[in-house]
């Protein structure tokens, strides 16, 4: 049975899946758990990139081809590249505008802008 | 065990806990507190979209999802991208006590949005 | 020539994604390529860079380590009952001058265990970064200029 290339592909396939499930819903719990903005985008941009990427490879390994795992190849290169960017738009435009860290936090040594009126 | 049955069952597993997955992220969006955590969790929730996506690519055998997800993907990013501008130009004055990462009592959250509007009128 | 270069690779990828290598997909590919290079040409003209190929690779190599360590630290940190944090925002000097590396290095940091890039000073000598764990900020500095700095500095020599 072993070294059958179905039950290979479905054994590698299988992995992908529960590895990548695993990750997303890990990463939503850490949404949940985390106790402020800042520590969220750390499970948001880094388990949930993992976690997505992964069940889109699963995705193109099933496929059996070769044209369908480059997409997914693509799919996968492209949040890599687009998760980091949004999380740190994300994070500059929260801290611009103002909202703070939680009590926990140790340090800030980013300045606080000074509050500007805004136009009308 | 063949095959076939490892594969169906880590796509059952899979689904579940995806499902799951999407279930906590709205429980961020309703609990808030403030409107960029509702951002992420949106941004999360579009991650889990794509990979639930691909799950049904898999289970379905229909190549074309994969597509679907790509593009589901690049909206996702330009909508967070968006609101990353609007959190930016808005400022933070209608949740200030929100601040700290406390949760804020459940009848002021819903009326968060009318009473921004409210305060954008009376700074004009 | 670069330009060319990069517009071959626009059109492998452009057939890749689009699923057929016939020769009218390529074709257009070349043209789609063409075209967005033509829409970047200012941007593109200003960065003539040399790459050390080999370097570079080791870098791609590091990231995934990096990212799926990173991954896996996150998702135990989160299952943790009694999740011990002290996040902080602290500073770090930049030594990276061009556009595109610091680009680059933001974005490293932000896929790497427990650190994410938040901010760059307007006089680009400083970035700041979230760190999950902030009590020891000089040693997290360290970490960054001696891993992905000195790595993105030696595959993208000046």
């Amino acid at each position: 049975m072993t070294g059958d290339p179905d039950m290979l592909t479905a054994v590698a396939v299988s992995a992908l899946l529960v590895i990548g499930s695993l990750f997303s819903v890990l990463a939503a719990l850490g949404l949940l758990r985390f106790p402020d903005l800042y520590t969220r985008m750390h499970a948001a941009s880094k388990a949930g990139t993992i976690g997505s990427g992964l069940l889109l490879l699963a995705a193109g390994i099933h496929a059996m081809d070769i044209a369908i795992l480059l997409r997914a190849l693509a799919g996968f290169a492209f949040f890599v590249l687009t998760a980091p960017l949004s999380a740190h738009l994300l994070a500059k435009a929260a801290h611009q505008a103002g909202y703070r860290l939680t009590n926990l936090s140790v340090t800030d040594q980013l300045p606080q802008p000074a509050p500007k009126s805004r136009p009308h | 065990m063949n095959a076939a049955t490892i594969l169906s069952s880590s796509i059952s597993f899979a689904l579940a806990a995806l499902s799951l997955g999407l279930l906590l992220t709205v429980l961020r969006i309703l609990r808030g507190p403030t409107l960029p955590d509702r951002v992420l969790g949106l941004d999360m929730l579009v991650a889990i979209a794509i990979g639930l996506i691909a799950v049904l690519a898999i289970k379905s055998g229909f190549n074309l999802y994969i597509d679907i997800a790509i593009a589901l993907g690049l909206v996702g990013f330009l909508a967070t991208v968006a609101f990353a501008r609007f959190i930016l130009a808005r400022g933070l004055s209608p949740e200030k006590d929100a601040g700290a990462g406390l949760p804020v009592p459940g009848a002021q959250k819903l009326k968060r949005g009318k009473s921004a509007r409210r305060n954008k009128k009376g700074a004009r | 020539m670069t330009f060319l270069a990069v517009n071959l690779l626009l059109m492998l990828t452009w057939a890749a994604v689009s699923g057929s290598f016939t020769v009218h997909n390529l074709l257009l590919g070349f043209a789609v390529g063409a075209l967005s290079l033509w829409l970047v040409r200012e941007q593109f003209a200003a960065a003539r860079l040399r790459v050390r190929p080999l370097k570079l690779l080791l870098l791609v190599a590091l990231f995934f380590k990096e990212l799926s360590l990173s991954a896996i630290k996150v998702a135990i940190l989160v299952v943790r009952p009694n999740m011990r944090l002290r996040p902080g925002i602290f500073a770090f000097p930049l030594s990276l001058t061009r556009d595109f590396e610091i680009t680059l290095l933001a974005n490293l940091i932000t896929l790497t265990p427990g650190t994410l890039s938040v901010d760059v000073s307007d006089d680009r000598k400083t970035l700041y970064v979230h760190a999950l764990d902030c009590h020891d900020p000089a040693a997290e500095r360290r970490a960054i200029s001696g891993g992905f700095e000195r790595r993105i500095r030696e595959a993208f020599p000046l």
